[in-house]
């Protein structure tokens, strides 16, 4: 297992956020965490990356606990107007990751260059964050975290404040690129067909755990075949039928 | 631009003209007021015989080393409190004991401690913009957006590449708003501890001018300190306009 929970528990300001929780994730795997808001979801994440320590139990990272954030888990903020460097050019806003690597100064603009053109953005190198749309942003922010070269690849619903047809258009663009860069991927979102269309396995939490609720709902595994399409593989039944589950666990009838 | 310039020498003009007329009428015998032109001459009488560019080259110099000591002192410092809580309880008292002392206070420690000359002026100019910078930087410091920081975790920057990287660049704006405080403050200071002590400078001159009944001038110095006071912010502005247009206009919002 590349990354592992080990009944991890999360207090805030004297609240259960997360009960113990358990789970795995392994190289390679594409995991999305769903709930309602205030389950516990982007707290589980921030866990994950380091961000914060667990109350209890133990995050452990190839084998060894977890004391903090390190380059080779990179973050995706849901928020990308507050995560780029506004005085920076797109192309200079994935520089920083190499800055921070050390990567020498006279290899960072071809790697700049190779990671903005899978992401697409070729052709904005020179733009700053503020001349662009939002859907391209988060784009600049997928690519920074790219050239990271991280093992793991944590979103935190990167696609919750673009609009439909940008997100379903990221949503594919990240499948292909998880499945080219063989990347290890866990995935924040609320919604149900996002994280099953995207996701290997889903992780259902819900709010409030007590002791004979814990937090964590459900694991599901996703078994439909890839690569994925919009309109087909959201008519599959079996992707009805795991939209069905889900929409179950997470509480509503 | 051209035309707003040219009626804003309006009031000036006329200012000095009705200054000239009294100086000449009704004051010709004062001691405290010249006619404007008489100033002027004493201004070109200075130029000439090298005391305006030695007065004003000690006065810039020391208040610019000064500044440029205890303002970047207070910076550094300010962005160390900011991102610590801890240092800033930590320290809290001592910078609210230390802070409230007027600095020309100082100006018989420091004559004591360095006598005459550049050195003593410089620390005081030193002390007096080090407590402004501080707390502006510190209070800015702590408004930069806190995902930036997060950010800069998850890439791993170091502590030193972390605030240079991420924090200055940040709080330039405000920081542009500090130093424009502090070459104020520095200027105000380095002339008042030339009036009050320091046999150097443009203070100095200017109280030497009022001792020995020259009201030519000394209103020929106190017109030279305002020209230099106006052209030091215009300055500032200049640079915080270009330091901007380099950062892509993310800078310009805060003026």
């Amino acid at each position: 297992m590349l990354l592992e929970f080990d009944r991890v528990a999360i207090h805030l300001g004297g609240r259960e956020i997360l009960s113990p929780t358990s789970f795995g994730v392994g190289e390679g795997e594409f995991v999305c965490v769903i709930g309602p808001s205030g389950c516990g979801k982007t707290t589980l994440l921030r866990a994950a990356t380091g961000f914060v320590a667990p109350t209890a139990g133990q995050v452990r990272r190839q084998g060894r606990a977890m004391s903090g954030p390190s380059r080779e888990v990179a973050f995706v903020f849901q928020d990308y107007g507050r995560a780029l460097l506004p005085w920076r050019t797109v192309a200079q806003n994935v520089s920083l990751a190499l800055e921070a690597a050390r990567v020498p100064a006279a290899e960072r603009s071809g790697r700049i260059e190779r990671v903005l053109s899978t992401v697409g953005l070729g052709a904005h190198a020179g733009k700053y964050p503020a001349q662009l749309s939002g859907g391209m942003q988060q784009r600049v922010q997928i690519a920074r975290c790219l050239a990271q070269q991280p093992q793991l690849l944590m979103m935190d619903e990167p696609f919750g404040a673009l609009d439909a047809m940008t997100r379903e258009s990221l949503q594919d663009e990240l499948s292909r690129l998880v499945r080219e860069q063989g990347l290890t991927v866990m995935f924040v979102t609320h919604d149900l067909e996002e994280a099953i269309y995207l996701g290997d396995r889903v992780i259902a939490l819900r709010t409030n755990p007590s002791s004979d609720k814990p937090s964590l709902a459900a694991i599901i595994d996703v078994k439909l075949p890839r690569p994925r399409e919009q309109l087909a593989t959201k008519e599959d039944p079996e992707f009805l039928r795991l939209r069905r589950e889900l929409y179950r666990y997470l509480g509503h009838h | 631009m051209r035309l707003p310039c040219a009626r804003a020498f309006v009031v000036p003009v006329l200012l000095f003209a009705a200054l000239e007329l009294y100086a000449r009428t009704v004051g010709r015998d004062s001691d405290a007021l010249a006619p404007p032109s008489a100033a002027v001459a004493a201004f070109w009488r200075a130029l000439a015989d090298g005391s305006l560019l030695a007065g004003t080259g000690f006065t810039l110099g020391s208040a610019a080393l000064g500044l440029l000591l205890g303002g970047g002192l207070g910076v550094l410092l300010g962005i160390v409190l900011g991102l610590s809580p801890r240092a800033a309880r930590i320290s809290f008292l001592s910078v609210e004991v230390l802070r409230p002392m007027p600095s020309v206070a100082l100006i018989p420690l420091a004559m004591l401690v360095y006598g005459f000359g550049l050195r003593m002026e410089l620390a005081v100019v030193a002390f007096a913009t080090f407590w402004p910078l501080l707390i502006l930087s510190q209070a800015a410091t702590r408004q930069v957006e806190p995902q930036l920081l997060e950010v800069a975790q998850a890439l791993g920057l170091s502590p030193a590449a972390r605030i240079a990287k991420i924090v200055l660049p940040a709080i330039v704006p405000r920081l542009f708003v500090a130093l424009r405080l502090g070459v104020t403050i520095a200027l105000v200071v380095a002339v008042t501890v030339e009036i009050a002590a320091n046999p150097h400078g443009m203070g100095y001159a200017m109280s030497l001018a009022q001792q020995s009944l020259d009201p030519a001038g000394m209103l020929a110095w106190l017109l030279w300190i305002g020209v230099i006071g106006y052209g030091l912010n215009a300055l500032t502005l200049r640079l915080q306009l270009a330091v901007a247009r380099r950062m892509g206009g993310s800078v310009g919002q805060a003026t």
